[in-house]
C-alpha cells in the first residue's frame, strides 16, 4: 500500500464507522479495521516493507490511521449510547423507592412540646402509668372527699393503686427525687372512666409543666405558655387566664389561647369567641411542697397541664378524638 | 347554679348589659356557663277571664270557653285540663304571636267550633316546661291588664358553675357579694325585722346526740300559718331558678335557700310526735320516706332528724313524707341547721339522692348563718302566710368560733402575682370581699376572715383573691425567664426516644397508637397462657376494656385488620407503648416498640400482586429490626428459635444483642389472621425499647479506612437444606484469618437439577490485610481453606468454574 491508498483507506474506513448504525455495526467495523485481521495489518505491512526513504512518511500516516480509527469508533459508540439512553425508558414512570413513615399525631404534639420547653431549659421527668393514690391524690393536696377520687371517673387497681388520672404525680416524684430548683415537662398517658365519644377517651395524653424556684410568679406562668403557645400555634397567639380550683395549686387558673385559626376575630373553631379553651395551670400550693419536703417559705413555683389530644385535634383540625386511637393509615398519613 | 339577673338587681346595682356582668363573674372566678332570656314583652297579651265552660260538642278533652279580655266576651276552645268558669289566665288574642315565634295566633275552627285566640300554659309563654295545664293568674289581676304587667319584663338568668371550693356563692347573697367587690359598689341586702332574735326560754324540746356532725341547730315555731299558692313575684323567681313552687311555706324555706345560701326545713309540727326533734344516727335498718315517696333504708352512718318516735327527715338531704307541710298545716316547726358536710356527701350518695340542700351541705354552708336565715324565713311567713312567731329561737350549738386570722404580707402577694400592685389597692379588694385588713406595721398585715369564707386559710389564698378581683389579665406575660437546667442530660432517654421514632419513620414505618386498656378475649385468643400475668381493671367500663395489655400484638394486629377491611393492600406499622405484667408484689410496666407488616411492603418494584410468601415476610421483618437496630448502634445480632402461641410453627425467634434480649419476631399464625380475614402473612416484632435506646446515642470512635486493596473470591456449593446460612458463614469464619472481611450471600436456587431437601448457595468473600497489598497467592490460600472447612464439616458439595 503506498500512502494515497492508505489515505483512502483511512476515508473508508471513517465513513463506515460513522455511518455504524448500532452497537454491533459498530464493532463489526471496529473489527474489520482495527482487529487482529483487520486492515491495519495491511497498512502495517505496507509500513515493513517500505523502502528506508518512505518509512518515516508512512509511519506517521499508519499511526494517525490507527488513532483516527480508534477516534471515530470511540466517538460513534457514545454517540450511539447517549442516543440509545435518551430514547430507551419512560421518564413519567412511577417512581421506585420506599417512602417514609408518618409519626402519630399525639406524639408528634408531644416531641413539638418537649422541644419548645428544653428551649426554656425545661428537661423531660416520667413516671408510671399505675400510680399510688400519695402520688396521684394525696400528695397533691386533694382532700379524701374530693369527687375527682370518686371510684366513677377513677380506675382504682386496689386500694392504694390506680391508673394516674393527670400527669402530675411526676411534679410529686419528681420533687421528691431533687432539690430546687426543677424545671422539668413530664408528657404521658393518663385514664379516667370517661364513656368515648367525640371529645372524650379513657385514654389520654397530657403534659405536665412545673417550674419551681425562688420568686417564681404567676406573670412567669403566663409569659412562659405565651411562648409555648406562639411557638406551637403561631406567633400572634395570645393567653388568657381565667380564675379556677384545683387543690394543688393556689391560686388557681384556667388558661385560653386565643383562635390562631381567625386571629380573635371569631370563627367555628373558637365557637366564635375568640378563645380556645386549653387547661389548667397555677401556682403550687403550699401543702404540695410541704407533702415532698420543699420550704413553702423558700420556693414558689407554677404548674400546668395540658390535653395533648386537644391541642391535636384543634392544631391539625382533627374532628373525633377517636380518630387518634382508630389508626387508619389514610389517617395517619395526612400529618 | 341558675340566677336571675332582676333578682341580683335587688342587691347591687349593676350594668345595663348581661354580657359584661357575665364576663367580670367569669373572670373573677364564678363561670357563667349561660346566658338565657327568660319572660317576654307578651306583646298583645293580656289577662283575660273565663266566664264560661262548655264540652265541645265534637270532642272530648276539649272545651269551649266565653273569654272575657276585658272589651269583649270572645270564643275560645281550649285543651286544658284545669280552665275552669271564674277562673283568670294569660290570653294570646288574634294577631298575637307566641313568644318563641313558633306559632301566630290566627282565628281558627277548631273540630268545627270557631276559636278567636288562645289560652296559655306556661311552656307557651317560655316560662317554664310546665304544660299540665294553663298558667293559673291571680284574681286580683283585671280582665284587660297587659300581661306584661303581670309577669314582669323579661329577664335574664345566668347559668354558673360555683368551684367546689366556694360554697359561699352557692345564693343571690353570694354572688352579689362577689359583685360588689368586682364593681367597687355596695351591697343592699334585704332588712329583716320583726322577729325577735331572743333565744327561747323552753330549749327540751330539741336535742343535738352528735354535736360533730351537726354543730348547730336552730328552730323557730310558727302558728296561725294560713297554706296558699305563694305569690307571682316569689314563684317566678323559684321557677328562674329551677325550683318548683308548692306552696307559701315550702316555698319560702327554698327562696331563703336561694337568697342567701341556707337550706331550710318545715315541719307540720302537729305531725311531729311530742312535738319534739332528736338529731340522731339511724338504727341499723330503720326506714322512712322521704318527700319523693320513696322508701329509704337507712342505716347508722346516716344521720336523721326524729321526732319522739321516728325519723322524719334525713339530716341535710330531704324531709319525710310523714311530717310535710299539708294544705291543712297550722303550726310549724322551722328548721335551720348546720351538717357536716362528709357526712350529708356520704349519705347522700349512699341513698343515691342529690337536692339542692345535699349540694349546698355537702360543700359546707357558713355555721354562722343558720339563725339569720331563719329570722329571714320566718319574717316572710309573718308577711306572707299570716304566720306568728311563737316564742323564741331555740339554738343548739356550741360557743361561736373567734373569726380566722391570717398573717400576710402586702410583697408576698406581689411577688406571687409578678405585678406591682398598692399596698392600698390590695387593702380595698379584701375590704370589698368584707375581709378586714389589720396594720402590722411595714409590710405586714393581718386579714380577719369572715365566717363564710372557709376556703381562705393561708396567706397564699389571699393571693388568689387579690388576683382574681384586681384582674388576672392585667398580669403582664413577660419573656420566659430561661435559665438551664443543670441536669440537662436527664434528656438523654428523650432524645434517643426521638431517634428511634425518626429511624423507624426512614424505614417506612407508621406510627400507631393503641389503648392501654384491651379486652381478656383478645389476649387469649394471642396466648391464653399469661393469664396468670394480666392486671385486670376491677369495675371496667366495658369489657372491651377490661385488662391492661401485656402485649402490643393482639392491638397491632388487629389494627392491620382494620385497615385491610378498609381496603388497604399493605401497611408497615409500629407501636411504642407500655405493657403491663402482674408480678407477686406489683404491676411491672415494660416500653416496648411492636412493629406489624402487612402485605408486599419490601417490595419496590411492579410485582406487587404477587402473593407474599412467608419467607419473604419474615425476612422483611428481619431485615427492618436489623436495620433499626444497626442504626440505634447494636450489633452482634443472633437469633434462637422459640416457641410462641400466636406463632405460626417454625416462624418465631428470639433476637438478641449479644447477650441482651430484645424481643422476639414471627409470623402471625393462621388462626389467628381467620379472626380479621388476613388471608396473607403477617409479620410483628415485639422488641424491649430499653436496650434498643442504650446505646443509641453512643459516640462513635473513628476506625482507619482501609489502605490496601481487597481482592473477592466466590464460593458455590450446594448443600443440605438442614444446614443454615448461619451454620456456613460460622463455618466459614472459623477456617479464615483475620483477613476476611467479608462475606456475602449473593445467590440461592433451588429445583430439580439439584436435587429435593438440597439447595445451591453462593457466596462472595472478601479478602483483605491491614498491613499491605493482599497477594492472589495468599487470597487463594485463604480461600481454599475456607472451601476445605465446608467440604470437611458440613459436607457441601463444591461447585467449582
Amino acid at each position: 500500500m503506498n500512502s494515497e491508498e492508505i489515505q483512502k483507506l483511512q476515508a473508508a474506513a471513517l465513513a463506515e464507522i460513522g455511518a455504524a448504525a448500532d452497537a454491533a455495526a459498530l464493532e463489526a467495523a471496529r473489527v474489520k479495521y482495527l482487529g487482529r485481521n483487520g486492515r491495519v495489518q495491511d497498512v502495517l505491512l505496507a509500513l515493513r516493507e517500505a523502502p528506508v526513504d518512505q518509512k518515516r512518511e508512512l509511519g506517521r500516516l499508519a499511526n494517525e490511521f490507527k488513532a483516527s480509527v480508534q477516534a471515530a469508533v470511540d466517538a460513534r459508540k457514545e454517540a450511539l449510547q447517549s442516543s440509545a439512553s435518551a430514547a430507551s425508558f419512560d421518564v413519567t414512570l412511577p417512581g421506585r423507592w420506599h417512602g417514609l413513615g408518618s409519626r402519630h399525631p399525639v406524639t408528634q404534639i408531644i416531641d413539638r412540646a418537649v422541644e419548645i420547653f428544653g428551649q426554656l431549659g425545661f428537661t423531660v421527668a416520667d413516671g408510671p402509668d399505675i400510680e399510688t393514690t400519695f402520688h396521684n391524690f394525696d400528695a397533691l393536696n386533694t382532700p379524701a372527699s374530693h369527687p375527682s377520687r370518686d371510684p366513677k371517673d377513677t380506675f382504682y387497681l386496689d386500694d392504694t393503686h390506680l391508673l394516674r388520672t393527670h400527669t402530675s404525680p411526676v411534679q410529686i416524684r419528681v420533687m421528691q427525687s431533687r432539690k430546687p430548683p426543677v424545671r422539668i415537662i413530664a408528657p404521658g398517658r393518663c385514664y379516667r372512666r370517661d364513656t368515648t365519644d367525640a371529645t372524650h377517651s379513657a385514654n389520654f395524653h397530657q403534659v405536665e409543666g412545673l417550674y419551681v424556684d425562688r420568686k417564681v410568679s404567676l406573670a412567669d406562668l403566663k409569659g412562659d405558655l405565651t411562648y409555648f403557645a406562639r411557638q406551637m400555634m403561631g406567633p400572634d397567639v395570645k393567653i388568657r387566664f381565667r380564675p379556677h380550683f384545683f387543690p394543688f395549686t393556689e391560686p388557681s387558673v384556667e388558661y385560653d389561647f386565643s383562635c390562631h385559626v381567625c386571629h380573635g376575630k371569631g370563627c367555628r373553631v373558637c365557637k366564635h369567641s375568640g378563645w380556645i379553651e386549653i387547661s389548667g395551670a397555677g401556682m403550687v400550693d403550699p401543702n404540695v411542697f410541704r407533702a415532698v419536703g420543699y420550704d413553702p417559705a423558700e420556693v414558689t413555683g407554677y404548674a400546668f397541664g395540658m390535653g395533648v389530644e386537644r391541642i391535636a385535634m384543634i392544631l391539625l383540625g382533627i374532628p373525633d378524638i377517636r380518630m387518634l386511637y382508630d389508626n387508619d393509615v389514610r389517617f395517619l398519613g395526612q400529618f | 347554679m341558675r340566677i336571675s339577673l332582676s333578682w341580683l338587681n335587688e342587691f347591687i346595682a349593676l350594668p345595663e348589659n348581661p354580657r359584661e356582668i357575665a364576663d367580670r363573674l367569669t373572670f373573677s372566678g364564678t363561670e357563667v356557663e349561660g346566658i338565657e332570656t327568660v319572660g317576654s314583652t307578651f306583646d298583645g297579651f293580656v289577662v283575660a277571664e273565663v266566664r264560661a265552660v262548655e264540652k265541645h260538642p265534637n270532642a272530648d278533652k276539649l272545651s269551649v270557653c266565653r273569654v272575657f279580655d276585658g272589651q269583649n266576651e270572645l270564643q275560645v276552645v281550649c285543651g286544658a285540663p284545669n280552665v275552669v268558669a271564674g277562673g283568670h289566665y294569660p290570653f294570646a288574642p288574634v294577631g298575637t304571636t307566641l313568644p318563641d315565634g313558633s306559632l301566630a295566633i290566627k282565628k281558627a275552627k277548631i273540630r268545627g267550633v270557631e276559636s278567636f285566640g288562645m289560652l296559655c300554659a306556661a311552656d307557651e309563654l317560655g316560662l317554664s316546661d310546665d304544660h299540665s295545664g294553663l298558667l293559673t293568674l291571680d284574681a286580683k289581676w283585671a280582665a284587660g291588664t297587659p300581661l306584661s304587667k303581670v309577669l314582669g319584663p323579661p329577664d335574664t338568668v345566668f347559668e354558673l358553675e360555683v368551684t367546689p371550693n366556694r360554697s359561699d356563692c352557692l345564693s343571690m347573697t353570694g354572688i352579689a357579694r362577689e359583685l360588689a367587690a368586682v364593681y367597687r359598689k355596695p351591697l343592699n341586702l334585704p332588712a329583716i325585722t320583726g322577729v325577735s332574735e331572743e333565744r327561747a326560754t323552753d330549749d327540751a324540746r330539741i336535742r343535738v346526740e352528735d354535736a360533730v356532725a351537726c354543730p348547730r341547730y336552730t328552730a323557730r315555731v310558727l302558728e296561725g300559718v294560713r297554706i296558699a299558692p305563694s305569690p307571682d313575684w316569689m314563684k317566678q323567681r323559684l321557677e328562674r331558678s329551677g325550683i318548683r313552687p308548692i306552696n307559701n311555706v315550702v316555698d319560702i324555706t327554698n327562696y331563703v335557700m336561694l337568697e342567701m345560701g341556707q337550706p331550710l326545713h318545715a315541719f307540720d309540727l302537729d305531725l311531729l310526735a311530742e312535738g319534739r326533734i332528736v338529731v340522731r344516727h339511724a338504727r341499723a335498718c330503720e326506714k322512712m320516706q322521704t318527700l319523693d315517696e320513696a322508701e329509704r333504708e337507712l342505716d347508722p352512718s346516716m344521720l336523721v332528724i326524729a321526732d319522739a318516735a321516728r325519723p322524719v327527715a334525713v339530716a341535710g338531704v330531704m324531709g319525710g313524707a310523714g311530717s310535710e307541710i299539708r294544705n291543712e298545716t297550722m303550726r310549724v316547726l322551722l328548721e335551720s341547721a348546720c351538717f357536716e358536710p362528709a357526712l350529708v356527701r356520704a349519705t347522700s350518695r349512699k341513698l343515691g339522692l342529690s337536692t339542692e340542700s345535699s349540694y349546698r351541705f355537702e360543700r359546707g354552708v357558713d355555721v354562722e348563718l343558720a339563725e339569720r336565715a331563719s329570722r329571714r324565713a320566718a319574717q316572710l311567713m309573718v308577711e306572707l302566710a299570716g304566720a306568728r312567731v311563737v316564742g323564741g329561737v331555740v339554738d343548739v350549738r356550741a360557743a361561736p368560733a373567734a373569726p380566722r386570722r391570717i398573717a400576710a404580707r402586702y410583697s408576698f402577694i406581689r411577688d406571687v402575682m409578678g405585678i406591682e400592685v398598692s399596698d392600698a389597692e390590695i387593702r380595698a379588694i379584701l375590704r370589698g370581699l368584707e375581709v378586714q385588713v389589720v396594720e402590722k406595721g411595714g409590710d405586714a398585715f393581718e386579714a380577719v376572715i369572715p365566717s363564710f369564707r372557709a376556703d381562705l386559710e393561708r396567706e397564699v389564698d389571699l393571693v388568689e383573691e387579690v388576683a382574681r378581683i384586681h384582674g388576672l389579665d392585667k398580669i403582664p406575660a413577660p419573656l420566659p425567664r430561661a435559665t438551664v437546667d443543670p441536669l440537662a442530660s436527664a434528656n438523654q432517654t428523650t432524645r434517643a426516644r426521638a431517634k428511634l421514632r425518626a429511624v423507624l419513620a426512614g424505614l417506612g414505618v407508621t406510627e400507631i397508637l393503641n389503648y392501654s386498656l384491651v379486652s381478656d378475649a383478645a389476649l387469649d385468643l394471642f396466648d391464653a397462657g399469661n393469664r396468670a400475668q394480666r392486671a385486670p381493671i376491677p369495675r371496667p367500663l366495658s369489657a372491651d376494656q377490661s385488662v391492661l395489655r401485656i402485649s402490643l400484638i393482639p392491638q397491632m394486629v388487629e389494627t392491620l385488620g382494620r385497615n385491610r377491611a378498609h381496603q388497604i393492600e399493605q401497611a408497615a406499622l409500629y407501636e411504642i407503648g407500655r405493657t403491663y405484667a402482674s408480678t407477686e408484689s406489683r404491676v411491672v410496666e415494660t416500653e416496648r416498640l411492636c412493629i406489624g407488616l402487612l402485605g408486599p411492603v419490601g417490595r419496590t418494584g411492579l410485582d406487587r400482586r404477587r402473593a407474599v410468601t412467608s419467607e419473604e415476610m419474615f425476612l422483611w421483618v428481619k431485615g427492618l429490626v436489623e436495620s433499626l437496630a444497626a442504626a440505634m448502634g447494636l450489633s452482634g445480632l443472633t437469633t434462637q428459635p422459640v416457641s410462641l402461641a400466636y406463632a405460626e410453627a417454625g416462624t418465631a425467634v428470639e433476637l438478641r444483642a449479644g447477650e441482651v434480649v430484645l424481643g422476639t419476631l414471627a409470623l402471625v399464625d393462621r388462626r389467628i389472621r381467620k379472626e380479621w380475614r388476613l388471608s396473607d402473612p403477617v409479620g410483628i416484632a415485639e422488641l424491649n425499647v430499653a436496650p434498643l435506646l442504650a446505646q443509641a446515642l453512643d459516640v462513635r470512635t473513628y476506625r482507619d479506612i482501609p489502605a490496601y486493596p481487597s481482592i473477592a473470591r466466590d464460593v458455590a456449593m450446594i448443600v443440605a437444606d438442614s444446614v443454615t446460612h448461619e451454620d456456613i458463614v460460622r463455618v466459614m469464619r472459623e477456617a479464615a484469618p483475620p483477613e476476611l472481611e467479608t462475606i456475602e450471600l449473593f445467590d440461592i436456587f433451588k429445583g430439580a437439577a439439584i436435587g429435593a431437601g438440597r439447595r445451591s448457595a453462593a457466596y462472595t468473600l472478601i479478602y483483605r490485610s491491614a498491613q499491605q497489598t493482599l497477594t492472589d497467592d495468599a487470597a487463594n490460600g485463604y480461600h481454599e481453606a475456607v472451601k476445605g472447612a465446608l467440604r470437611t464439616k458440613l459436607s457441601v458439595e463444591l461447585r467449582e468454574g
